[in-house]
């Protein structure tokens, strides 16, 4: 199944200037989005995840420096590079292009405004022809869609539950018909029934309106469930990346196979979970070689001198990695290096 | 069984948060946070407390170490008594013991329980004299206090807010000895020294002059935990101490408290969410829901066999890290509510797919033993009321 590519980032390299250096937080990122697809992004928290969706939508703070690559996105009439347009020119692609679901969305609600008319305003700042009426009309749709009482537009954030919050959100996110939708950390906050219920949702509106989506998330179980691909992150590079069964069942890279195995499980074999020793290396002055290099048992001295090229091993398994993992082979951990 | 098996012991314990604010009158709403909650932990066991959020496994926690005095119920730590120092009021101490003991004892109750029998003898010994068994506990109850955090310490759910960001991590770790006046300045360095080295922190001296923003958030937590272990407590409250910690560095904390347990001889209170690392923590499990426990257990049994449609519907609710994995749908209605003066029927009522007609009419079913070593509070499960 060939799906039409609505986004593909090529080599985005993006870092943020401090007193002490540029701290790499997005260094030669590459992937394809196709039409209705789903991709997770997966990795610890100061990895740089977050700062490839802000990249991509180009919201960032004042001491980011984009540093190279391209996004193409897919208009519907023919690609173009998002990093080559000015300002103004991005903004109509921001939301109705592309939009997102924040990282703590219970808290990016306005508290004084009805949350119905927060949505309004930003259906009406894409398209200032809608009269309010028809935006009212839309916004209702929305919450139908998402689950929520359309009745509850006219209450305000502090009477909705955490959950609630979530999906207005995710309608808000909807609102101007984006064709992708990056959501970042989506039920990080949430308890287990409500995320799952939030998860199932998401999932089902994106095959309804055949979206593509974009998860980000620290937790590998949750990307499991809901992408067709998986991208794992390390130090603001992808270390691998590929479908989520083959992700799953042959991890290729030692620290993917680290990150599944230290996740317990609820009710499966009880084993034995491995530790990644050691901590993600401090982005000011990544390691020379492979950033994964002081923490990798099996790491060997090309790992420090040489950094690994990013390749394809086979279809659509993609890995930076000098000495890839066989099907099945058992990486041990040293807890104490 | 001697009386030191059992750690920890809690009977019947209630804590109520007023819901409204009123100038002048009582105040009516409460929220009820835990209500009636009772276990037991014993030597080398460690207790998992898993639930939504607002469920009041926080508070339960919190009334263990003395930051919550408790609105009625026992605590029992190493079979002594230890309520009458958790709650602050002196008149409601006196009113505690008159009605758990003074009033019994004048009934001619006298040897119900190991401990009534123990406050018995107490009694009698001061001569079966009313005021002089309520002076007993009203004297220094401040050093009490204190006696008691000697043995209940607490590891806090954010290491980057639990940590004083203006001390050095040597004062952090030792202000505990200070505090209980344990040892010269050379003895409380070595056995700073000794901790830092039994979390991993190594070489130890090498943080002592630290201060906690130069730490990443695991070192920290493990800085949190060397506090709370360096009095040697017999049990220790965890407040989902991983829980802030990426997954790479989570692992470690949770093998390192493992080990820290066995050494030190210690139980764990381990107060979750997440019931794959209660699974790894605990070997027994309590799983609360609006402040009552609904199903208790050998945390095995209880997570293979799951009887109350509330855990259930947590364990299907638990996203699964193989995409192939199909799992149940979580077969639950509604959300949380706010327990505020909530109807005397089942708590879960009104969320649960089993509900019959006469769940409404009964009350909030009692915890029933159904396997060995495994209780819950169910009137479908008990098989009081028949399935719909």
């Amino acid at each position: 199944m060939e799906n039409r590519v609505v986004l593909k980032v090529e080599n985005l390299k993006m870092h943020y200037k401090t007193k002490r250096g540029y701290v790499k937080a997005v260094d030669g990122i590459s992937f394809e989005l196709g039409e209705g697809e789903s991709l997770g992004i997966v990795g610890e928290s100061g990895c740089g995840k977050t700062s490839v969706s802000m990249t991509i939508l180009r919201l960032l703070p004042e001491n980011a420096e984009f540093k190279g690559g391209h996004i193409y996105f897919d208009t519907g009439n023919g690609p173009i590079d998002l990093v080559s347009l000015p300002e103004d020119e991005m903004r109509k692609y921001r939301w109705k292009g592309i939009s997102m679901i924040f990282q703590a969305a219970m808290n990016s609600l306005n508290p004084v405004y009805k949350v119905g008319d927060q949505i309004i305003e930003a259906i009406q700042n894409h398209y200032p022809d809608v009269s309010i009426d028809d935006a009212k009309k839309k916004v209702a749709e929305l919450f139908e869609l998402v689950g929520l009482d359309p009745k509850r537009m006219e209450q305000y954030p502090h009477q909705y539950s955490g959950g609630m919050k979530q999906r207005a959100i995710i309608a808000m996110a909807l609102s101007c018909d984006p064709k992708v939708i990056i959501a970042d950390e989506p039920t990080t906050a949430l308890d287990v029934i409500v995320q799952d219920r939030i998860l199932k949702e998401m999932k089902k509106i994106q095959q309804k309106l055949n979206m593509a989506m974009i998860y980000i998330s620290h937790d590998i179980a949750v990307i499991a469930e809901v992408s067709d691909k998986i991208a794992v992150m390390y130090a603001g590079k992808f270390v691998e990346f590929a479908d989520s069964v083959t992700i799953f069942k042959k991890p290729a890279h030692p620290y993917t196979y680290g990150l599944m195995h230290a996740f317990p499980s609820v009710v499966g074999p009880k084993t034995e979970l491995t530790t990644i020793p050691g901590e993600p290396p401090n982005l000011l002055d990544p390691p020379k070689g492979c950033r994964f290099a002081p923490r990798c048992p099996l790491a060997t001295k090309e790992c420090w001198e040489k950094e690994p090229e990013y390749r394809e091993i086979e279809p659509g398994h993609w890995i930076a990695c000098h000495h890839p993992l066989k099907v099945g082979e058992v990486v041990k951990f040293d807890e104490q290096k | 069984m001697s009386k030191s098996d059992v750690i920890l012991k809690i009977e019947n314990l209630r804590k109520l948060f007023p819901a409204e604010r009123k100038l002048f009158g009582k105040v009516n709403l409460f929220v009820h946070a835990v209500d009636g909650v009772s276990y037991e932990i014993k030597r080398g066991e460690s207790l998992a407390l898993v639930g939504e959020s607002g469920c009041g496994k926080t508070t339960t926690g919190k009334i263990l170490v003395g930051l919550y005095e408790p609105t009625s119920g026992r605590v029992l730590i190493e079979g002594e008594d230890v309520t009458p120092y958790l709650i602050q009021n002196k008149k409601q101490v006196r009113e505690y013991l008159k009605e758990m003991y003074l009033d019994k004892f004048k009934k001619g109750e006298t040897s119900s329980t190991e401990i009534d029998q123990k406050m018995y003898e107490l009694y009698k010994k001061l001569g079966e004299n009313e005021s002089a068994f309520i002076n007993h506990f009203m004297k220094d109850r401040g050093k009490k206090m204190i006696n008691l955090r000697k043995k209940v310490q607490m590891i806090f759910q954010d290491p980057y807010e639990s940590l004083n960001p203006r001390m050095t991590i040597y004062d952090i770790v030792a202000e505990p000895l200070n505090i209980h006046n344990i040892g010269t300045i050379k003895e409380r360095e070595d056995k700073v020294e000794e901790l830092l080295a039994s979390v991993g922190l190594t070489p130890p001296d090498s943080f002592l002059f630290r201060f906690p923003h130069e730490l990443s958030g695991g070192q920290r937590q493990r800085v949190a935990i060397a506090r709370a272990l360096i009095l040697n407590p017999t049990f220790v409250v965890a407040d989902e101490p991983t829980s802030m910690l990426d997954v790479s560095i989570r692992t470690g904390i949770m093998k390192l408290m493992m080990k820290l347990a066995d050494e030190y001889d210690m139980s764990y209170l381990y107060i979750t969410h997440d019931l794959a690392v209660a699974r790894y923590m605990a070997n027994k499990i309590a799983v609360m829901y609006l402040g009552k426990i609904v199903e208790m257990g050998d945390i095995e049994e209880v997570l293979h066999n799951p009887l109350h449609p509330y855990t259930k519907a947590l364990l299907d609710a638990v996203p699964v890290p193989d995409p192939e994995h199909k799992r149940g749908e979580p077969n639950i209605k509604g959300s949380v509510a706010k327990p505020i003066n909530p109807p005397p029927r089942c708590r879960f009522y009104d969320r649960c797919p089993f509900a019959t007609k006469e769940c409404e009419k009964l009350p909030h079913p009692e915890l029933k033993e159904v396997a060995p070593n495994h209780w819950v509070a169910c009137h479908v499960v008990a098989g009081d009321v028949k399935a719909k």
